[in-house]
């Protein structure tokens, strides 16, 4: 891997029609690194994806992909690079195998088959069975088996854990892991910042066809917000807690249950509650439109 | 090319015996039925009991006073009335070649591999030209097994051209199917689009045997160009080019649409969509 930028974008803008989906995204994705593209529904994650690919063409700006502009080297770029679509579908009436070996032909035959048996037997998928009698999560399995059996040098996956259950979600980003540990750069966007948390090094962060923010995810992690319900057996004195570094009272319905909320680590409010007789404690992770939300109130 | 080509060739292995084995069927049998036609007084009772018919209705079965020659028999078997059969399948298969998978999703993961559009393009539609001709081959063999047993006056070999002038036709309708693809914003539209000037055309240019006003108007509809039985004994070459001409324009329009199109994904709307059901819905069916 000899780029020094995987993915390069500038200025991209794309529309459909009268609808502007991107109105200028930058990014840098640089090789080996996994990268959490992060974005509610509609902000212009599988938008940005497809131009990458040269499945649609934007209306300005650059795009370099490994090196390349997809428009002059779509196939080039495309050997070189994995895809999981965010809605995949495969043609129901061929088995795993044969769906598997028809996208192979189209790489003009790249893949260890061996591979594909070891990527098929670690994600327990059946490999002659019928794609029509495959649940979501199998189906995804599939998208993710022909994205990967070629080793890519960069993999493009568009919210490659939607739809499956936490045990496949989970052997799907083991899968991912093991291909940045291969040496694949890993694209992947996703509107769960967990996922994301999990395995990226960076996140991109994009709103309404701008990235909002790019940072490490460590980073991201320490600007979260956390909301926390406490219930005391005794009446405490809620601004004691709130008076904690990044902790702030949200509500008080009575003396012994307050809601916080704690930006970034749970370290001193934890340490600050282990004097107190606690019953109970509940933790719930802010919703992406939160974690903008106090990007923007930062921005103001 | 060859796998795509080859991949969508077996695609079509149902439509192509489906297809194929009943036409042939029909062809052998009726075929069977020729020499209980050409006896004199078989064909005096069958034009008294043609001429009972109303000549609105017969003019859909081809030039009636022709019917006991082996050309006018053969149109009046089969290729009078089999282009709105078969041309269904020509409309149906173009209008799911390239916008079925795009609607379906499929062909977003296809072009997501290093093939050009170009590749996808000529091996789908080379695909559906095998099929179309493969179905035309199974067809003319119904004929072709028939013929020593009847006295019907036509070699093997003559038999091919009322095929060609059919596959001229199929290939018309299509070619421009595929384009209507490409500028229509569903494949229903584009299927309705098409299977409308078929049917229109067919009604235009059997019912211009009648009438003299709709002569100079037929002209310009596609079955003008279509010769069907009578291609046997004088086949027209010139009306097969034109056909043939105006599906490679209609293939060379389609394929520098096809380039320069934004492949849509799943359930997503055509652009031209837009100014239908609204930016809003549109947003709203747009996946991300």
């Amino acid at each position: 891997m000899n780029d020094p930028v995987a993915i390069y974008t500038e200025n991209l803008v794309k529309s459909y029609g009268r609808v502007e989906a991107l109105h200028g995204v930058n990014l840098e994705v640089h090789p080996g690194e996994i990268f959490g593209f992060l974005g509610p529904n509609g902000a212009g994650k599988t938008t940005t994806i497809r131009c990458l690919l040269d499945l649609i063409r934007p209306n300005g700006g650059t795009v370099r992909v490994l090196g390349l502009d997809p428009q002059s080297n779509p196939l080039e770029v495309r050997s070189r690079t994995g895809y999981l679509p965010g809605d995949l579908h495969v043609e129901d009436n061929a088995t795993v195998e044969s769906a598997l070996r028809y996208l192979n032909s189209l790489r003009g035959g790249k893949a260890d088959w061996g591979y594909v048996r070891r990527l098929a037997e670690l994600i327990n998928l059946e490999l002659k069975t019928q794609i029509k009698n495959l649940s979501k999560g199998n189906k995804q399995k599939v998208g993710i088996i022909q994205a990967l059996m070629h080793r890519p040098e960069l993999l493009l996956l568009d919210e490659p854990t939607f739809g499956l259950d936490p045990l496949i979600q989970h052997e799907v980003l083991e899968l991912v892991s093991r291909a940045r540990a291969e040496g694949a750069t890993v694209f992947f966007s996703s509107h769960i910042l967990s996922e994301v948390k999990e395995i990226s090094d960076r996140v991109g962060i994009i709103r309404n066809g701008l990235v909002a923010e790019v940072a490490e995810t460590e980073t991201l992690i320490k600007r979260a917000l956390s909301r926390v319900r406490i219930r005391f057996k005794h009446p405490v004195e809620a601004q004691n807690l709130a008076n904690i570094t990044g902790v702030s009272l949200l509500a008080q319905d009575d003396d012994q249950n307050v809601t916080l909320q704690v930006e970034g680590e749970m370290d001193a409010l934890i340490k600050v509650l282990a004097s107190y007789h606690v019953i109970d404690f509940e933790t719930e992770h802010p919703s992406l439109e939160e974690i903008f939300l106090a990007y923007y109130k930062e921005d103001k | 090319m060859l796998t795509v080509f080859r991949h969508s060739l077996t695609r079509f292995i149902g439509q192509i015996l489906g297809w194929g084995i009943p036409l042939a069927l029909l062809c052998s049998y009726g075929l069977l039925l020729y020499d209980t036609l050409v006896e004199p007084e078989a064909q005096q009772q069958y034009m008294q009991l043609l001429s009972n018919y109303p000549p609105e209705l017969m003019a859909f079965f081809g030039d009636m006073s022709q019917m006991f020659t082996p050309g006018g028999y053969l149109d009046t078997l089969f290729f009078s009335y089999i282009p709105i059969v078969i041309g269904f399948f020509s409309i149906l298969t173009c209008a799911s070649l390239l916008a079925g998978d795009e609607e379906k999703g499929i062909l977003d993961l296809v072009l997501a591999h290093p093939i050009s559009r170009v590749k996808l393009y000529f091996g789908r539609l080379g695909a559906f030209t095998a099929a179309t001709i493969l179905i035309l081959i199974i067809s003319w063999m119904g004929f072709v097994i028939t013929l020593p047993k009847t006295s019907l006056d036509a070699t093997a070999w003559e038999l091919i051209l009322p095929f060609l002038s059919l596959f001229s036709l199929l290939l018309f309708f299509g070619t421009l199917t595929l384009l209507l693809c490409m500028l229509l914003p569903s494949l229903q539209w584009a299927a309705m689009t098409s299977g409308l000037i078929l049917v229109a055309s067919y009604f235009l240019t059997s019912l211009a045997k009648l009438s003299e006003r709709l002569r100079p108007i037929e002209k310009f509809f596609p079955m003008h160009y279509y010769q069907g039985g009578k291609a046997l004994t004088r086949m027209n070459w010139e009306c097969f080019g034109i056909l043939i001409g105006f599906s490679v324009i209609f293939v060379g329009i389609a394929l520098w649409l096809f380039e320069r199109r934004d492949i849509r994904v799943s359930g997503e709307a055509g652009w031209r969509m837009s100014a239908l059901v609204g930016r809003k819905r549109l947003r709203s069916l747009k996946n991300d």
